[in-house]
């Protein structure tokens, strides 16, 4: 240990053989040396020789600094030496992550970010003023890490930078960039980084040009190291004219495809177009007094970079491309997928096109204008929140391409949601638009048109119908310009894999909302699809009124003792009915609804938990809605709740989660969850973001989490929150709801009716204990996004026996039955035929007898 | 009469249920006073706070794990 440290004192000691101007100084530095940076150590263990290691180079960054600033510490004041010495006393503490010999720049203050040299970490302030530009920049170039309200977390990953490329930034900007905000000279490590992810990734381009494909570069040179390769030689089409002896040299020379006159539908170019080109002008020449950055991170900036390039192509075979995509990823020169489909002449056009009177919102228009940035369509991944359009921005991004269209999602309960939203946002035709579930299998008439799938449907490989078998073959058969992913993060890779090979499009866009996977599987995605594009902003997004400002808060219920001695004893699978049934959670759920219900918000009680749901309804006597409620009277329940101002709460099992939207609803209350899944918190937040009243002053949703204390449930409910807490989300903890105890009618208010409770839940069947119970998954539903365990058909409870004699059960020992806790839905009456006007009464009677008549007179 | 040296630990009633279970494993309450007050032996107050430790830690998230 000694001889190492010896080794550190020696290497810094030699620099400082340079004449020091101030002798304080030259002894703080000493001093510095010989205490060890890392906290005195009470234990007799030697220090291992990393630490000693990280400190070593430590010292010679710190020396290597000082020949930097040591001619000016002459003139240093006093307050700066004491300064100084604080760092030094401070600077172990942060052991390894001791970043104080990165030195500030002078203006520091003006710029708002840190780099770290280590990691491609970037901390950003975001209540700096240029905090927005630079922000655009950063969700350019790195993945938002967390984004809560001050400040911002992102990270630079070859993947992010791979994106950045793609959208069209040059490596020398990106740097340029980053210098000019960071408070610190970018770290070297940061800058060969950059280089290096840039040098490769997205030099290379696979267009489908004329339904031929072509590998595509702006430099020649990546080209020929291409064809060096021999699986690219051979899937290459040599043209006739091209010399053999010289034809690694000679492509195909084309000028730069440029974003020209196209025009996303629905975006205020579209408007802008209208007007005269004069006013286009004006806003090109400020665009150019602008900062480096704004234009850099502008839309239209690639336009320009591009411009004067020419782009060098070869062909490839098509039965070669899936190789030679392989084999450019292992040579570490990705290819990016582009389609250019202006000039796309063989495949039919489809005549579609936005509504006039849709307008998309400015971050659809981004996100679009990133897909679409160079006249060509990229492929890649989109990551809007839930409720903010995304349906939307995929439309659109179909009636721009105007080409065969498949849109593949996750259940058949969104497919009918997807066709309907084309149907309400475009002038597609009936005729045009296609469904293909395991109920319908449609085929669209004419050259062109949409077909609306499911992931599974489409992969599914063994035992298909006839008729799907067939519908299989038309999808396989044909080319399609554009493929719409929705839910991206929620399909498995393997059934990706096949998705995308059976399937050939010219572009591919996913949709998603939460890009978190609970497998970390997120770099597959951008294999297989492409790039992340673009990822909203979820707190901007609130901010400009597109989703509503939520408040969210975790209510924390105390377990009663005999329900949590239950819950000690118990077995996992109960364990979780004992703390969902928690007398204490019951009455917190009674006083919040108690509560919103007076301020006149319109509430949404969500439990898993098919027991506990029942249960709590019934008590608080409240609609309710879960799998086993029919059709016809999930229907009434819903449209009372929108319409009836006595009915302000419903409770919905997980059948609430994604295939019913309640714009009504403003405030959240959560009883029951899937253990620790992010996304079900997130989706369930998302149904109360686009509440209709989002835009009035001073609005606030409300988001609460009844959690039992002391359980598991706090693990889990911790979890779920990181997504959105990574989003810029806020959870507050309460621990006690004032004016709890003088509720007038408080439920489970004594020992003996919480007693009675918990005998209900112990002699409750182990089957209730299971989440979701009510939700049978259909064919061609995605396992896993219909959380469902039992894929079977439903079970009918088994009847039960008892003995006694016939005369006591029917009443006649002066035996009665009362039913106890009637279920509020049974309350609200059947819609009995609106009553006739007389007049039309008196006609109807005629009518009927007229019929009977006629039917007496036949027989 | 032995004398037992004890320990009066208060604490709220979820946690006195986990005490009492840890009690059938190996006994160390002296007496059970209330919901929130129990007198356990003195010689075994660490190892209980030891092993009431593990217990709550289970349901903390931390973003290590």
């Amino acid at each position: 240990m000694i001889s190492t440290k010896r080794a550190a004192e020696a290497a810094s000691y030699q620099p400082s053989k340079r004449p020091k101007p101030n002798d304080e100084d030259l002894e703080l530095q000493n001093e510095d040396d010989v205490i060890p940076p890392s906290p005195p150590d009470t234990s007799y263990v030697p220090r291992s020789a990393t630490i000693n290691f990280s400190a070593l180079t430590r010292k010679l960054a710190e020396n290597k600094r000082s020949t930097d600033v040591e001619p000016q510490s002459g003139n240093l004041s006093s307050f700066d030496l004491h300064r100084r010495q604080q760092d030094k006393l401070i600077s172990h503490i942060f052991m390894d992550q001791d970043f104080s010999w990165l030195h500030l720049k002078l203006d520091h203050q003006s710029r708002p970010l840190w780099i770290s040299p280590e990691d491609g970490h970037i901390i950003l302030e975001a209540f700096s003023p240029i905090a927005e530009q630079a922000q655009d920049f950063l969700t350019a170039i790195s993945e938002p890490v967390s984004r809560p309200a001050m400040i911002h977390e992102y990270k630079l990953t070859s993947y992010s930078l791979y994106a950045a490329v793609s959208v069209g930034l040059q490596t020398d900007d990106i740097i340029e960039v980053l210098n000019r905000l960071s408070k610190v000279p970018v770290p070297d490590s940061i800058v060969a980084f950059i280089r290096g992810c840039t040098l490769s990734y997205g030099k290379v381009k696979l267009v489908l040009k004329h339904n031929k494909y072509f590998v595509e570069s702006n430099h020649p040179e990546t080209l020929q190291l291409l064809l060096k390769d021999r699986v690219i030689r051979e899937a290459r089409i040599v043209t006739t004219q091209a010399d053999n002896s010289i034809k690694a040299a000679t492509f195909t020379t084309s000028k730069a495809p440029v974003r020209g006159n196209l025009v996303i539908p629905g975006t205020k170019e579209a408007e802008k177009k209208k007007d005269d080109a004069g006013d286009g002008k004006a806003t090109n020449a400020n665009r150019t007094d602008a900062d480096l950055f704004t234009s850099v991170v502008g839309v239209d900036a690639d336009e320009i970079e591009e411009d004067d390039d020419n782009v060098h192509a070869f062909e490839i075979k098509d039965d070669k491309i899936d190789d030679v995509k392989k084999r450019c990823n292992e040579l570490e020169y990705p290819m990016l997928e582009e389609y250019d489909f202006r000039n796309d002449t063989v495949n039919a056009n489809l005549d579609i096109d936005l509504k006039p009177a849709t307008v998309i919102r400015p971050y659809q228009e981004t996100s679009l204008s990133k897909m679409f940035g160079n006249g060509r369509a990229r492929s890649g991944i989109i990551v809007l929140p839930c409720g903010a359009g995304k349906t939307l921005v995929g439309i659109t991004a179909a009636c721009t391409i105007k080409k065969s269209c498949l849109v593949l999602c996750t259940s058949s309960v969104s497919v009918m949601q997807w066709k309907q939203q084309f149907m309400q946002w475009s002038n597609v035709t009936d005729r045009q638009i296609a469904v293909f579930t395991a109920d319908q299998k449609e085929k669209f008439a004419g050259e062109s048109g949409i077909v609306v799938s499911t992931y599974s449907m489409v992969a599914n490989t063994h035992n298909r119908s006839h008729e799907s078998k067939k519908m299989m073959e038309f999808l396989t058969s044909r080319e399609w310009g554009f493929i719409l992913l929705d839910e991206v993060h929620v399909v498995p890779a393997a059934m990706f894999r096949r998705v995308v090979t059976t399937i050939k499009a010219h572009s591919k866009l996913g949709l998603t909302a939460t890009l978190v996977r609970e497998d970390d599987k997120i770099a597959d995605l951008n294999y297989m699809i492409g790039p992340k594009l673009y990822e909203a902003n979820w707190m901007d997004l609130a901010a400009k009124g597109h989703i509503a400002n939520v408040q969210c808060a975790e209510v924390w219920c105390p377990m009663t003792p005999e329900f949590y001695h239950e819950y000690l004893k118990e077995q996992s699978r109960k364990r979780m009915l004992l703390y969902c049934m928690n007398p204490n959670k019951f009455q917190s759920c009674q006083f919040l609804i108690k509560y919103h219900e007076d301020r006149g918000d319109k509430i949404i009680v969500f439990s898993d938990n098919v027991f506990a749901l029942e249960a709590y309804a019934r008590r608080l006597k409240k609609l309710f809605i879960h799998g086993g409620v029919g059709q016809v009277e999930r229907m009434m329940i819903l449209s009372k709740f929108q319409h009836d101002p006595r009915v302000n709460t419903i409770f919905l099992s997980k059948v609430g989660d994604t295939s019913i939207d309640l714009p009504e609803a403003t405030c959240l209350i959560q009883i029951s969850s899937h253990f620790g899944s992010r996304r079900q918190e997130a989706q369930r937040l998302g149904r109360i973001l686009r509440a209709k009243r989002r835009n009035d002053e001073g609005f606030n949703a409300f988001f609460y989490s009844l959690v039992s204390k002391d359980t598991q449930e706090m693990f889990y409910s911790t979890k779920r929150q990181q997504f959105l807490i990574d989003q810029g989300y806020a959870f507050k903890v309460i621990t006690h709801l004032d004016g709890l105890e003088n509720l007038p009618d408080l439920v489970y208010r004594t020992q003996d009716e919480q007693i009675e409770l918990l005998q209900t839940v112990l002699v409750a069947n182990d089957n209730d204990a299971d989440l979701g119970s009510d939700i049978k998954a259909v064919e061609g539903d995605l396992a896993g996004t219909v959380t469902s365990k039992d894929f079977g058909p439903m079970k009918f409870p088994a009847a039960q026996r008892t003995t006694g004699s016939l005369a006591a059960l029917s009443g006649g020992q002066h035996m009665s039955y009362i039913e106890q806790n009637k279920s509020a839905n049974k309350a609200i009456s059947r819609p009995s035929a609106a009553p006739r006007h007389k007049l039309f009464t008196k006609r109807d009677k005629d009518k009927a007898t007229a019929r009977k008549e006629a039917r007496a007179n036949l027989s | 009469m032995r004398a037992i040296k004890g320990v009066l630990l208060t604490c709220d009633p979820a946690v006195k249920q986990i005490l009492l279970l840890l009690n059938e494993k190996e006994s160390f309450i002296i007496e059970d006073l209330d919901d929130h007050h129990l007198v356990i032996k003195a010689e075994q107050e660490y190892r209980i706070r030891k092993e009431l430790e593990a217990e709550l830690e289970k349901n903390t998230y931390s973003l290590e794990s």
